[in-house]
Formats: structure tokens, sequence, C-alpha cells
């Protein structure tokens, strides 16, 4: 994978004309609905096959809902389903997707007015796990603790009833930050080892968005909530400007680094 | 209802809550202690096979091979208690250890098909020990806490639970692994 600084060089080199050219237009070309279309294939789509040529894009699909449902992170079943910028494919033979998503539920009010909440916006990754198991460790970020300390945060915690047993990490710094259910306090721990753990409290650092993980079926869900749509042009700033082409370039870089991030490539001998 | 009896129900309740998360609490750690057994075994039943196809080439190693021997005849005896089964596993994971480390002086063992496979898959049951210890220790301290703080350990004191010990984690295990430090050793 290609590092952030050699992306940089490579949006200014090979898109800066194009975009120039994109954005020719004025204020006008905003109205077209064309630009987004345009954009996405004249930008993101080359950006993401210099990350890594086995990739492939797809700018109107989506991580499938029964995936979304699957993992457990949102236990509260959407009513309506959206999502854009499905990427798929295989970096360091580890097959990854993802997609941009919007998990919303229906409320009706004493009136009979239909008002939407978002149950999750962001990014949603799935992506081959290393090591075998058979149970279900989910992983949230620590509300309860942070606002009630650690004593009746835990006594919450463990009497959570929509999720299975409270798992107490033996990390510090990761318990303040999330926290953990699985139905095997074992399997929990083999997933989650020490270096696990610091790879994703880094990760989290990075990333500074809220992470939600799930551990299923040998592989792993990660949910990082954005609250809004990400990898759409934006009418009121050029995409010429650095700031903004960093943005998109880093949140590529960070979301497709999972693999080499949390070492998904080394694989153990029983999954090889 | 008179407040007497209302005191007195409330009382019982407080007793019963208190009895009964204590005993759910010594019930996790025997649980958990018999999955880190099973673990052990699984790692016990390796060893024949590893002694086997390392002994032919190691020579200078033949008091370590002969340490784990003993070990293992030790750990397969029936009425070990589990700090007994504890202390062994200590000795055993160093003893193995340093097998594991010697066998990089051997070309014709690091290259043995066999051998790779058996190093694999201790250290796929070394993580999965290392998991069980971990989730084993937590169980342990929950229970610990919970005879040594107050109420519950007054109720612990008339129950006769003691205090368990932990698996000691060894700083190597806790540390994460830096490549970059291996490189300068």
């Amino acid at each position: 994978m290609k590092s952030i600084s050699e992306l940089t060089d490579f949006y200014y080199k090979t898109f800066y004309p194009v975009l120039q050219t994109l954005e020719e237009g004025g204020i006008y070309k905003y109205l077209i609905k064309d630009y987004t279309f345009q954009f996405k294939n004249a930008i993101i789509e080359p950006l993401i096959q210099e990350i890594d040529k086995n990739l492939s894009y797809i700018p109107n699909s989506h991580v499938a809902q029964k995936n979304f449902t699957r993992a457990k992170i949102f236990i509260t079943k959407p009513d309506r389903f959206r999502g854009n910028d499905y990427i798929r494919g295989k970096i360091d033979g580890i097959t990854i997707e993802l997609s941009d998503l919007h998990a919303e539920k229906k409320h009706k009010d004493s009136k009979g007015r239909t008002n939407w909440s978002t149950i999750f916006q962001g990014l949603f990754i799935i992506c081959e796990f290393n090591k075998h198991f058979k149970s279900n460790t989910v992983i949230l970020p620590d509300s309860v603790q942070n606002t009630f300390g650690s004593f009746i945060g835990n006594w919450l915690q463990s009497n959570n009833i929509s999720r299975s047993e409270l798992v107490k990490m033996d990390n510090p710094e990761f318990e303040r930050e999330f926290v953990v259910y699985s139905d095997d306090q074992i399997e929990a721990r083999y997933i989650l080892t020490h270096t696990l753990m610091h790879k994703l409290l880094h990760f989290k650092k990075k990333s500074q968005h809220p992470l939600y993980i799930s551990f299923l079926g040998g592989k792993i869900y990660m949910a990082i909530k954005y609250n809004k749509d990400l990898f759409e042009p934006s009418i009121f700033h050029s995409l010429l400007k650095y700031k903004i082409a960093m943005e998109y370039i880093q949140t590529l870089h960070l979301t497709l680094g999972i693999v080499q991030e949390l070492q998904l490539n080394q694989k153990l001998w029983s999954k090889r | 209802m008179s407040t007497p009896v209302i005191i007195l129900i409330v009382l019982a309740i407080v007793l019963i809550l208190m009895y009964n998360s204590l005993i759910a609490k010594k019930n996790q750690v025997e649980n958990i202690f018999s999955s880190v057994d099973t673990l052990l075994k699984k790692r016990y039943d390796l060893i024949p096979n590893l002694v086997a196809s390392v002994s032919k080439y190691m020579k200078h190693e033949k008091s370590i091979l002969e340490d784990i021997t003993k070990l293992r005849s030790e750990a397969n005896k029936s009425n070990l208690s589990d700090k007994e089964k504890i202390d062994l596993d200590k000795k055993m994971s160093s003893a193995l250890g340093s097998i594991m480390i010697a066998v990089e002086n051997y070309p014709q063992l690091k290259a043995n098909e066999n051998v790779l496979h058996l190093q694999h898959s201790l250290n796929e049951v070394e993580a999965q020990i290392s998991a069980a210890r971990r989730a084993y220790n937590q169980a342990v301290t929950d229970y610990n806490n919970a005879i040594e703080q107050i109420p519950t350990n007054f109720m612990a004191n008339m129950m006769r639970y003691m205090r368990k010990d932990v698996f000691e984690i060894s700083e190597d295990e806790r540390k994460n692994v830096n490549v970059k430090e291996l490189f300068n050793q």
C-alpha cells in the first residue's frame, strides 16, 4: 500500500488538471446531476486504484443490510438502510469490503407525523480475521463508565440485558475507551491480545471518531461513526484546496490501511 | 405489614443476593479453570511428539528435554491442586520457551516439516492458554475482591472462602512485540 505522501503526490500530479476542468463550470455545475457521478469516476475511483490495484469501486452500491444486522453492533433494527461508495477486493491477500452506510429508525409522534432517527452513519468495514473463533465478541465505545465512573459503570454494564456477558479487559487504557461483551470469556481474550488492544487504541486515536467492532464467524466488522456521508463532492469547498484533498486521502488511507494496521495478514498456522 | 417484618424481608433478600453472587463468582473461577486445564492438557499431549522429533538432533539440551518429560509426567498425576497446576504450567512454559529458542540453532530442525508443524501448533495452544490465563485471573480478581470487600467479606468469612492465586503473567508476555528491538539485540 502507498503512503500518504505518495498519494498526495499522485493527487496533485494526476488530478489537479482534471479537477480544474471539472470545477471550471463555476457554481452552476453543482446544479447538474452528473457532477457527483463525474467526480466519483474521475477522482475517487483512480485514487482507490492507486492505493491498491486489487480493489474495485462501485459508487452506487453498499454493504448488504444482512451483514450490518448480523454483526450485532447495533441492536435496533433499521427501517431505512442506505449507503454508497462500495469498495471491495483484496489487500495483501485479505478480503475486505467497506462502504458508507446510513441506517435509520422510523418514529411516529402523537400527531402521526413520521420522524427518522439515525442508528448509524459512517463507514462500515468487513474484513477477514486471522484467527479461528466460534463466539461473538462486540466492542463498543465506553460511554457509561465515563459518565458514571468505574464502579457504578461496571455494575450497569454487567447488567445490560440486551448484550451477552461483560468481559473486563486487563488493559486499563482499553477499558477506559471501550466496553467488551462476549459469549465466551476465553475466546474474547484469545482475539483481543495485548497487541491487538494496543493497535485498536492506536487506530481509534488516529481516526478520532467513535469506533464499534464485532468479531463473528472468522470476520471483523468495524463501524466508524462519522455522522456524515463521506467521499461526496462538496458544494462549498473546492477540491483544489489542500486541506479538503488531504481529508479524502487520509480517510481512504486510514480505512484501507486497517489490514496492515491490525496485521490481519499475519495468519496463524491453522488458518493457512 | 409492620416495619420490623419489612426490614427482615429486605435483609433476607440482601443476604440471598450476597450469597448468590459469591457462589456465582466461585463457580466462574472453577469453570474457567477447567478450560485452562483442558488447554494445558492439549499442550501436554503435544510434548511426547516434540521431544521425539527434536531429541535426535539436540545434543546440548538433553537436560531441558528430560525436565520437560518429567514435568509432563508430574502434570499427569490425578490429585493435583489448582496451585500445583499453576506452578507446573509456569515451569513448563519457560522450559518449552528455551527449547523453541534452541531449535533456531539447528538448521536440520528448522527445515523439518514435522517440527515446524509442532512449533506452530504449540504457538497456537500457547496463545489460547494465555487467553485462558487472563480470563482466569480476571475471575479470580473478581472473586478475591468479593471476599475482601465490605459487605460480602462477612459472608465469605462464614462460608470459609479463601483467597485464590492468580497466574503470574511474565513480563515478556505482557509486552507488545517490538520487531525493531529484536534486531537491536
